[in-house]
């Protein structure tokens, strides 16, 4: 299972290439779906493939199989089909796909919608656009090459005739489906690489648009939950006879832990006419909980032994070089040790479900990153076969990682089977902060030398955090070979490395969070160079460019050629070494992730306790960009959620259970405090187009801790940043 | 005072319990989804309704508050999508998400009542109550700036 988590943990390609065999259901990378998938086709619809439909008066729908959280995904792949195919988008309706292996991967994480769907989708359009083509050909009985689709109809170059999509529909489906369909060249393209709105923003500004915790259906019942609040605690007692006195209340429901990673953790939980109802009857209840063996969790002890454990020699995981010859010789020598904190991913949509749990069928909607993840847990929680378990992927606001586990609908599931009847269940807020899946909370200790030419020629690192395979396997107690691989191959290149794995054993449940460990290991990489460049004199941009230049590893040369090219165009964009007003400073920081590239200038200002970030430039390389407008929200997203993780939040656990519980104690960054100005710019398109919805993530808390270090002299390791006045 | 509350221009019988909040009696009795429930203490704005066409959190006012009152939600701000700000919304693509824009544009609407022409540190003050976890804010500026720009065209 390790194996898995390192797929989606983990960013470098060659790690990507390796896992993704196991992670993604046997689909390594480059998709290749059978595009006659569907075989049975209906009179009076083109049905080509999974992706493509298209009926008699012309109107066109287009699946989308990864799942949409905000990214975009739902809008970017269905318009590269649309190119494709050369439909009309004023005539396409887009459609979330169901669960369903037909779609390819659907567990959508790690930024790998586009990565890994970008080629065969194009080629579903392609496809259905090649049978549109030829039957138009004989309906004229011209040969094909006389004949080109163009925006929803088939022209022929003889007489300019034309025959509308929907007037192919009949003779092109009883063609058969080209495997092989030809691309379109790049300057063919008509709506990739253009910022087409969103298919369904017109829905969303009215109240339309249905989320997972939307759905209504006949005879639905409402559901409040209280989980156990310790990891591996159970219910010792519970007294109901209040909640169960309470008109409205249909039934108070204990939910043991289901041993399964996405799991359960047990609780307690109250079914209703209404939420509200639940709400007040979970009130009543009278719970006593066993805290078990991680009752004594508590983060600001931990964090110091996972600081004790990182500035001692650890486990050795990687090295190549010879490091300790390095040190004796060098000419300077730095070390710092860097804290973060676990992060809650506190989705606007607190965590919620609908399960309808029936003899013959179980159906479930829900937001979801991973439908069929839910298919695997549900099925083995009612011991029904996965592909028995329907599941309609409902939009969910907001996910960021979170929602790839699917504990609260296996939830919903064990209280629809319970009460008999469909169950929504909304968890609380509070329930959403205190019992999630969080970001490693973590410890990293560099030391780094420069040799007499002023080289950065030695370079010790070494990590302690708990990592997500716990969450797999209890008995990993620290990161493994895996987790560290995006140290050991940061393209500096550093000739003597020494790459360590400290203890760090977990006792919470740790979850992918959007960027993962790079989040960490951007934030100590960048703000020990940004040390280290001071320490030695130089400015940082000069010190970057000067240890790119000085990695000769030629496997690494695509990888430094972009970072350098980030790298240049944040400084260009930002005007780096400007002059700026008294207190006010630039920080710098570039990180390779999710096989992408971003760098980031950050202008802050630093007033006593007081830190504003005035103006955020991002300079990204993800190869071709589908939708320029998404993506610029998606950094910008990125953004925010990295000043709020650099300055406001952090969960802490005392005696075993999360100490926070909703925004006021969890502040997650609010409009005041959000940068005047973000700039965003993509370059490097020519190459193929890679992740976008992590890597924006972990240069902004680097890059700003370095703005505040110009400003103020002042040098913050720890996050979220404790401001001293 | 009658146990009937206006909302979006259609009266409505409640028959629930008066302390109920005014968001579950939307979500659950109504079926109004557009209204969402983010935090139950009036920290997010993801609530937001107007109540005689004032903003209110919806997950903090008891039903009962309502009673004989106009309430007004994301599905009533306009017919058909038409107020400024949802079309400015669209035209700058300011939802990600979109899971908290109903509050968002509710707040937003509030604002631009009493303050046509804002200024960006008249907005951040006005909509600080609305997070928004997808990070649109600095889009959410600019739909407001763009709207109000057309209120005074108007």
């Amino acid at each position: 299972m390790n194996t898995l988590l390192a797929g989606l943990a983990t960013v470098s390609r060659r790690d990507f290439l390796k896992t993704s065999a196991y992670s993604l259901g046997g689909l390594a990378i480059g998709v290749s779906l059978p595009l006659g998938v569907l075989g049975k086709l209906q009179a009076g619809q083109f049905e080509p493939n999974a992706f493509v439909h298209i009926a008699q008066d012309g109107a066109t729908t287009i699946y989308c199989g990864r799942c949409e959280m905000g990214q975009g995904i739902s809008t970017a792949l269905p318009a590269a089909v649309a190119d494709e195919l050369e439909a009309d988008w004023a005539r396409v309706k887009v459609l979330q796909g169901d669960a369903d292996a037909k779609y390819g991967p659907q567990n959508t994480g790690g930024s790998r919608s586009i990565n890994l769907m970008l080629e065969p989708m194009r080629k579903a359009g392609a496809a259905g656009r090649q049978m549109l083509v030829t039957a138009a050909a004989r309906t004229w009985g011209l040969p094909v090459e006389q004949c080109y689709a163009s925006l929803h109809a088939v022209y022929n170059r003889v007489d300019e005739r034309q025959l509308a999509y929907g007037e192919l529909v009949e003779l092109a489906s009883t063609l058969p489906v080209p495997d092989q369909p030809t691309l379109k060249q790049r300057d063919e393209f008509r709506y990739i690489g253009q910022p087409l709105p969103r298919h369904d923003q017109g829905e969303v500004v009215v109240g339309k648009r249905v989320y997972g915790s939307d759905v209504k259906v006949p005879g639905v019942k409402y559901a409040a939950i209280r989980h156990v609040p310790v990891y591996g605690g159970t219910l010792k007692s519970l007294d109901k006879t209040a909640a169960l006195a309470m008109p409205g209340v249909v039934g108070v429901v204990e939910i043991p832990r289901f041993d399964n990673p996405y799991g359960s953790l047990g609780g307690v939980a109250v079914v209703a006419d209404n939420t509200w109802i639940a709400e007040q009857a979970l009130g009543t209840l009278k719970i006593e909980w066993a805290p078990g063996k991680n009752g004594s969790y508590n983060t600001t002890e931990y964090k110091q032994q996972l600081v004790r454990n990182v500035e001692a020699p650890a486990r050795v995981e990687f090295e190549k070089g010879a490091l300790d010859e390095t040190f004796k010789q060098a000419k300077l020598k730095h070390a710092g040790t860097y804290v973060g904190s676990h992060l809650s991913h506190s989705p606007m949509e607190p965590m919620a479900s609908l399960a309808w749990v029936r003899e013959d069928r179980c159906e479930i909607w829900a937001s979801t990153q991973d439908p069929v993840g839910i298919q695997k847990t549900v099925g083995a929680y009612l011991g029904r076969k996965p592909e028995d378990i329907t599941v309609h992927v409902m939009m969910a606001g907001g996910a960021f990682g979170r929602k790839f586990q699917c504990d609260y609908v296996q939830e919903a599931a064990a209280l629809s089977r319970a009460v008999g009847a469909p169950v929504q269940l909304t968890w609380s807020r509070e329930e959403d902060t205190r019992t999630g899946y969080y970001h490693s909370c973590s410890a990293q200790h560099i030391e780094a030398c420069l040799d007499a030419s002023g080289k950065v020629s030695g370079w010790l690192h070494r990590a302690a955090f708990p990592s997500i395979g716990s969450t797999f396997d209890s008995s990993v107690v620290q990161p493994s070979a895996e987790d560290l691989e995006d140290v050991a191959q940061h393209p500096y290149g550093i000739a003597n490395l020494r790459v360590e794995s400290g203890l760090a054993e977990a006792h919470t449940r740790i979850g992918w969070f959007r960027a993962v460990y790079a989040i960490f290991y951007g934030f100590a990489i960048n703000v020990f160079t940004d040390e280290l460049a001071h320490e030695a004199g130089a400015d940082t941009l000069q010190f970057l460019r000067d240890i790119y230049d000085n990695n000769h590893d030629a496997e690494q040369n695509e990888q430094v050629q972009r970072c350098r090219g980030v790298l240049e165009e944040a400084a260009k964009m930002a005007g780096w070494g400007k002059t700026l007003p008294p207190g006010q400073g630039l920080g710098l920081a570039v990180h390779h992730s999710f096989e992408s590239y971003v760098a980031m200038v950050v202008q802050a200002e630093v007033r006593g306790a007081e830190i504003t970030v005035h103006r955020v430039d991002c300079a990204v390389d993800c190869g071709l960009v589908l939708n320029p407008d998404i993506a610029t929200a998606q950094m910008e997203g990125a953004v925010i959620m990295g000043i709020d993780l650099a300055l406001n939040t952090g969960i802490d656990f005392k005696d075993g259970a999360v100490v926070n519980s909703n925004f006021h104690d969890y502040p997650v960054l609010r409009i005041d405090q959000a940068p005047a100005e973000i700039n965003v710019h993509f370059i490097g398109q020519d190459y193929r187009s890679t992740g976008l919805g992590e890597p924006g993530v972990p240069t902004l808390a680097p890059a700003l801790v370095n703005a505040i270090f110009a400003a103020s002299g002042k040098r913050y390791r720890s996050l979220p940043i404790q401001v001293s006045a | 005072m009658s146990n009937s509350i206006t909302v979006n221009g259609q009266e409505q019988a409640v028959d629930v319990d008066s302390a109920m909040p005014l968001l579950w009696f939307l979500r659950d009795t109504l079926e109004l989804t557009g209204t969402k429930y983010g935090c139950g203490m009036g920290l997010c704005g993801a609530c937001t309704v107007h109540l005689d066409g004032k903003a209110v959190r919806s997950c903090l006012t008891p039903v009962s508050a309502a009673f004989g009152r106009q309430v007004t939600t994301i599905e009533g701000l306009s017919a058909d999508g038409s107020h400024p700000l949802q079309i400015a919304w669209v035209k700058n693509n300011v939802p990600q998400c979109g899971y908290c824009q109903a509050g968002q544009i509710m707040s937003a609407a509030d604002l631009l009542a009493s303050n046509p022409r804002p200024s960006v540190a008249d907005i951040n003050a006005a909509m600080q109550g609305n997070i928004c976890r997808c990070g649109t804010y600095t889009r959410v500026r600019k739909a407001i700036l763009d709207a109000a720009g057309k209120l005074q065209g108007a």
